[in-house]
């Protein structure tokens, strides 16, 4: 199988990409076969990665087009149609390279974000954002002495939103990200939605006016591309469509412009 | 100082040093707790990562954390005495009892403060945080967020500390710890981003780095679970204790070796050979699948030996007859994985798994303060040893012992740090152009050995000396190979290159250590003639209190070399009996 890598460090007048080839066994994950392009070929490629498990969320990258985690993506089953995810176009996904995807697998680094070396960008604007909407919770007082009593099933609403680990690859998918500065993206507004849900919260239902704004969540053009590449399953765009069913009802219309169709009310998968 | 390696290291550069009162090397849930803890009470306080702390492995922490909160209860109530003796139990006997007291009277207070933090356990029908059995415990004791507790906790814990006002050093590799009057003073750290070396000036460092999985070919642990902390506590002279209890996880998906959590046997899942029999019945007719996981691995390592394992070496492990809405509720996440990384569902076919390294019972000698015989080094987690794991942790106790002690061991810190002094920063200057210097003489050792194939002779060397099952002369050829590994080190280059994000930099840096790490595992594992928990000898095959009921406490000598020398177990709460499941 041939690796088809985004080079780029800085200084470097334009990125360019390297071709490797590495025997792929059945079930490598596109993390491993970057670990051994990096230990047997090119000591110089930078990427990152912690769990290998698909629970911490180090490895987000673009590979052959979408975002994922590359210790989630089998090298052998990229291209099975089951694994195919169509999504709403946006600049990182026109043509960048000539490749052929049914050769080559191709790696390039998480859009919208700025690049440091090869695959690695920076996140520091993805936890700005997440910072942005006071991602902490502000429970009930006083607390109880010991747990707060909760129903399993709020438990598992406030789950599908909690599963999160902050990968970035909703974000490195969304077209609005790749032209909104002011967007703070699908995880972000995720989180905040999983707090205004969380029924233990001291004001529970007033937590999404913190992104009332027309860069908040009436910014959200509902591609739902955040959704199709969660590799955790979470639903943002769902979130977001509630939110703003929510602050409608709450008053007539969004706070600086009239958006029109706020897209469909649920979106889950 | 800025590391070129064609350039001559200059004087003239002065070098980065950041203060702070509290450093904490290691963002996982130690640290963070630490953080959270010191910086409530108005400190000064960095954490230095060399990843970005929600990618730290407390995050793949799955099965739950104990409490004995008593929400399971039926005719018999639950307590943190029981708690205490079921650890002490499991421990076969090693652990400190003092501290296990302390652990298990503190956690259902953990657990439910980071429940008013905002994490999300699961629920029992009667709306409290749901507990479900786990091995070697009497009770239904672990509290749980499905099956990604440890996502849970330090995501909550990670939210809290970022706007209290902690500063991140985030992808900082800490090089050495600093000494300065027979005292802590800090450290030197590589900025992964920009290849550059920088000290840190601090009254009190903390430890929170972890486990040591890595060295074994086969581990549940994150690919930065290098030992890093031990490393540089032996380092800077600080003693490492119980390093020969190295837990093996019963049930590892066979392949990645990714964990599958104990809770799937806590839910009902049982183990299967080959025959189909569920052969745990053959050694713990009590416990069946939830014994304690030294003595479900040796036993699935037992029925792979004798043949009754499948082709490959595992066995089975069977959730069929928990049905889809069970797993969907209480094990999505195992279930993803499995379905992600071996291509099978186990709603509807068995899987398949094996023992693999898990978790580092030992590690950097503290008290049940924190404190390491070294003034101004603290150490708390999985890279310190209290011990309150003794020979063998229980599932379930490994998040509560970061929670706990996280927590206790900043306590201690406020209390200290007005007696602490660092010194000036010169000390850390100093170190910060020796650290630089050392750097670009391994730019400059050319190609040399290959990193790589030590590292995974290493793995291997422990794997194949070191494992489940040990004995004398396998050992003793293990620790030569070790030893063999270390000397190649000194020949091992890292290759020139740009230095932002030089990985074999870093991954040389990590593989020096780790090999000096297995070495202190096989040191302390040769010297102990006898079986407790997870140190199971071949020659060796029954415990022998009267000998070996002490801690293993390695000290390095002034010349570098490692003495294994024995602390007394605290005792007095349980008396040490014979050990049955």
């Amino acid at each position: 199988m041939k690796f088809r890598v985004f080079r780029y460090t800085q200084g470097d007048d334009a990125p360019h990409y390297d071709v490797f080839e590495t025997c792929g066994v059945p079930g490598m994950s596109v993390l491993a076969a970057l670990t051994t392009i990096q230990e047997q070929q090119d000591p110089g490629l930078s990427f990152r990665s912690s769990c290998r498990g698909a629970v911490c969320g180090a490895c987000a990258m673009l590979i052959n087009k979408v975002p994922r985690l590359a210790c989630r993506s089998q090298v052998t089953g990229l291209t099975d149609k089951k694994n195919l995810v169509h999504l709403s176009p946006y600049p990182a996904l026109e043509v960048t390279t000539l490749w052929d995807p049914a050769t080559e697998v191709l790696v390039e680094p998480l859009p919208h974000l700025p690049l440091l070396k090869d695959l690695v960008v920076d996140m520091t604007a993805f936890f700005d954002f997440l910072q942005s909407v006071d991602p902490v919770f502000h429970p009930r007082e006083p607390l109880p002495g010991k747990e707060f009593h909760m129903e399993p099933d709020a438990v598992r609403k406030l789950e599908r939103f909690t599963n999160c680990v902050l990968c970035g690859a909703c974000f490195g998918a969304c077209p609005v990200n790749s032209r909104n500065p002011k967007y703070p993206g699908p995880a972000a507004l995720a989180t905040l939605y999983r707090f205004h849900i969380d029924p233990r919260e001291h004001d529970p239902g007033s937590r999404i006016l913190a992104a009332d704004t027309e860069s908040g969540w009436w910014a959200c053009e509902f591609h739902t591309n955040c959704t199709r590449v969660c590799p955790k399953g979470v639903p943002p765009a769902f979130a977001i469509g509630r939110a703003r069913n929510e602050l409608k009802q709450k008053r007539p219309g969004p706070p600086t412009r009239d958006l029109g169709d706020d897209g469909p009310s649920d979106i889950s998968r | 100082m800025t590391v070129q390696p064609d350039a001559p290291p200059s004087t003239a550069v002065i070098p980065v040093i950041h203060r702070h009162e509290l450093i904490i090397i290691g963002g996982g849930l130690a640290g963070l707790r630490a953080a959270y803890e010191a910086v409530s009470s108005g400190i000064n306080v960095a954490v230095i990562s060399k990843v970005h702390p929600l990618r730290s492995h407390s995050v793949a922490a799955q099965g739950g954390i104990n409490a004995a909160l008593g929400n399971a209860d039926t005719t018999t109530h639950d307590s943190w005495e029981a708690h205490a003796f079921d650890t002490v139990k499991g421990s076969d006997y090693l652990a400190d009892q003092d501290a296990v007291a302390t652990m298990c009277r503190e956690a259902p207070a953990a657990v439910v403060e980071l429940e008013h933090m905002g994490t999300v356990f699961s629920r029992d029908d009667a709306g409290h945080i749901a507990q479900r059995p786990f091995g070697g415990a009497g009770y239904p004791r672990t509290c749980y967020a499905a099956d990604r507790t440890g996502h849970n906790l330090l995501h909550t814990l990670y939210q809290q500390v970022t706007v209290k006002g902690v500063t991140f050093y985030e992808e900082y590799f800490v090089t050495s710890l600093v000494t300065a009057g027979g005292a802590c003073a800090g450290c030197t750290a590589l900025c992964i981003q920009d290849g550059t070396i920088v000290g840190f000036l601090a009254k009190a460092t903390l430890l929170a780095t972890g486990g040591f999985g890595r060295i074994y070919e086969r581990s549940t642990n994150a690919l930065i679970n290098t030992g890093d902390g031990l490393h540089l506590a032996l380092e800077a002279a600080a003693p490492l204790k119980d390093m020969e209890f190295v837990q093996f996880h019963p049930t590892s998906l066979y392949g990645t070796n990714i964990l599958i959590t104990e809770g799937a046997r806590g839910e009902g899942a049982v183990l299967l050979n080959k025959n189909g029999e569920r052969f745990m019945k053959n050694y713990a007719p009590g416990a069946m699948e939830l014994a304690p996981r030294d003595v479900v691995a040796r036993a699935i390592e037992t029925e792979i030996r004798e043949g009754r394992g499948f082709p490959g070496g595992f066995v089975h492990l069977d959730l069929t007859s928990l049905g889809e809405p069970l797993i969907n509720d209480r094990l999505p996440g195992i279930r993803q994985i499995a379905i992600d990384f071996a291509g099978i569902d186990p709603v509807t076919t068995p899987v398949p798994v094996q023992p693999a390294q898990h978790y580092s019972m030992g590690g950097i000698d503290v008290d049940v303060s924190g404190r390491t015989p070294l003034p101004g080094l603290f150490a708390a987690g999985e890279c310190a040893c209290v011990s309150v794991h003794g020979a063998n942790r229980l599932g379930g106790n490994s998040l509560l012992d970061t929670l706990v002690f996280g927590k206790i061991t900043a306590e201690t810190i406020i209390g200290d740090l007005p007696d602490l002094d660092p010194g000036g920063a010169s000390v850390i200057e100093k170190a910060v152009v020796e650290e630089g210097n050392r750097i670009i003489s391994l730019f400059h050792r050319g190609s040399g050995d290959n990193m790589y194939q030590i590292r995974d002779t290493l793995k291997k060397t422990m794997m194949d000396h070191f494992g489940v099952y040990r004995d004398g002369p396998s050992m003793d050829a293990g620790l030569i190979e070790i030893l063999s590994l270390r000397d190649r080190c000194q020949q091992a280059g890292v290759p020139l290159m740009q230095t932002p994000y030089n990985l074999p930099l870093v991954h040389f840096l990590e593989i020096t250590g780790m090999v000096r790490i297995a070495e202190t595992v096989a040191r302390c594992a040769i010297a102990r003639n006898e079986s407790r928990g997870s140190h199971a000898r071949k020659d060796y095959p029954l415990r022998d209190d009267d000998h070996f009921l002490h801690h293993s406490l390695l000290v390095p000598d002034g010349d570098g070399t490692l003495k294994v020398r024995t602390s007394p177990v605290s005792l007095g709460m349980f008396p040490v009996k014979e050990r049955v499941y």
